[in-house]
């Protein structure tokens, strides 16, 4: 598997796909859910932490990629990265109505001990194998950088409630966000297409 | 230009951090500023931000979410024509009517069922959104005073002249901080009243005795209002200040009824 050509291939076929759903083709749309609902169900439930409520966003992001799909330009990132950008901006959205961010539960979960995949989507071993490199990456990060990283990323806290919630000075949360950002990218440098990729 | 400040903000940005109204007005700049290395930053930092999300493990959702969405999604299509869903529809033979009439009622149901959700959310993000503008506007209205407030202030030749209501607004009072080497004042006021939608307040500077425009205004809802005058370089010095009420965009002239004016001290 050479997962520097994985993605940008599931890419130019996942915009055709998008391209399907502009002109009001059904099975375009369920052929893009079949290819990453489930991914974006795992981002969804790892912010959201209750299945149904996690379903709903995933039924609600394709629903808006399904509206919204004039919208798309491809030149600004990929399919995936869109969809997964829309899953967690619903997702927080979610969170903050649910509950007062100064409420929120302290510590957090670690992605990387979740359980592991449910099943098979369209392409099943490629997703796997990139989830694997992602996890990769992010676990080769110092724990503190992760946990900010984390708290901003699934959390949806401005710096602030990251310094409240760690106890560290603002200045080296923004620090830490900018130190693990940075490896983050050069980690993931090789796979970044300037036509995007995830 | 390109520094670690610099980097820490994409990095915010990119990593989804809700920027805090300063963080946000200083990001908007960063943005606006030609920065060849700032835009080929961040949408590396993005897609390195994505690999957040990549990194969680995937989820099969139930089949009954799918069947959901194109349930909604299937009679837009129909309608608009599109694609090869309707090669691959089943033929309406197929179905007896009685279960068309109850495939409708459900579908109508979950329909109706998704758009009052979608309006919730959408009015949710409306107010949100419009809080959001609010206190960004507010802050910049308070990094703008308090920008003018310095610069005006670090002059060493500052005056400061009381201007009193006159005319139609006796309750009027202004403070003018007038920098003769910098020529430039800035009028912060209070008690205006508020005015018709095409008029405004306008500034003059006198020189000789005569009227120089400095500009005009708005008050805001309560009656307070902080501007800036126009440059004044080519008046030779400032010996009086008024304010008049103008039609909006202001005129050469004073033509409306004086509501501030003051005597330098």
């Amino acid at each position: 598997m050479n997962l520097r050509r994985q993605p940008e291939d599931r890419d130019s076929s996942d915009a055709a796909l998008v391209a399907g759903m502009e002109v009001r083709d059904a099975d375009a749309v369920s052929r893009l859910y079949d290819r990453h609902a489930a991914r974006l169900l795992g981002l969804a439930y790892r912010i959201l932490g209750e299945t149904g409520e996690a379903e709903e966003v995933v039924q609600e992001v394709f629903l808006y990629a399904w509206r919204a799909a004039a919208s798309f330009d491809p030149s600004r990132g990929s399919v995936i990265a869109w969809l997964l950008v829309a899953t967690r901006s619903r997702a927080i959205d979610r969170l903050r109505t649910r509950r007062p961010v100064a409420a929120a539960e302290p510590g957090g979960r670690d992605p990387l001990d979740d359980l592991p995949a449910e099943g098979d989507v369209e392409g099943g071993s490629a997703s796997r194998e990139w989830e694997s490199l992602c996890r990769g990456a992010i676990g080769e990060l110092p724990a503190e950088q992760r946990r900010v990283l984390e708290l901003a990323f699934f959390d949806g806290l401005t710096h602030q409630e990251i310094a409240q919630r760690t106890g560290n000075p603002l200045g080296t949360v923004k620090t830490r966000i900018r130190l693990g950002l940075m490896k983050l990218r050069e980690r993931m440098r090789p796979y970044w297409t300037r036509e995007g990729n995830a | 230009m390109h520094n670690d400040q610099h980097e820490e903000l994409l990095s915010l940005a990119a990593a989804g951090v809700r920027l805090v109204a300063e963080d946000a007005l200083e990001y908007e700049r960063l943005l606006a500023e030609p920065c060849a290395e700032c835009a080929a930053l961040l949408p590396e930092l993005r897609f390195a931000a994505t690999s957040l999300a990549s990194a969680v493990p995937a989820r099969t959702p139930r089949p009954a979410v799918k069947e959901a969405l194109l349930a909604t999604i299937r009679p837009a299509a129909s309608l608009a024509g599109g694609g090869p869903s309707r090669r691959s529809s089943p033929r309406p033979s197929a179905f007896a009517p009685w279960a068309f009439a109850a495939a409708a009622a459900v579908l109508f149901v979950m329909v109706a069922l998704d758009d009052a959700r979608l309006r919730r959310q959408r009015e949710e993000l409306r107010a949100q959104s419009s809080d959001l503008a609010q206190r960004v506007e507010r802050e910049r209205s308070e990094l703008a005073r308090r920008d003018l407030t310095t610069r005006v202030m670090e002059s060493d030749d500052v005056r400061l002249l009381f201007l009193g209501g006159h005319g139609p607004q006796p309750n009027a009072r202004a403070k003018v901080f007038w920098s003769e080497k910098a020529k430039r004042g800035i009028v912060v006021a209070g008690n205006l009243e508020p005015l018709p939608a095409d008029r405004q307040y306008q500034l003059w500077v006198f020189v000789d005795g005569k009227p120089v425009d400095a500009g005009v205004f708005d008050a805001d809802a309560s009656g307070r209002a902080l501007f800036e005058s126009k440059d004044l370089a080519a008046i030779r010095t400032a010996e009086n200040f008024a304010v008049t009420v103008e039609p909006r965009g202001g005129v050469p002239q004073p033509t409306g009824p004086i509501v501030l004016i003051g005597t330098p001290s």
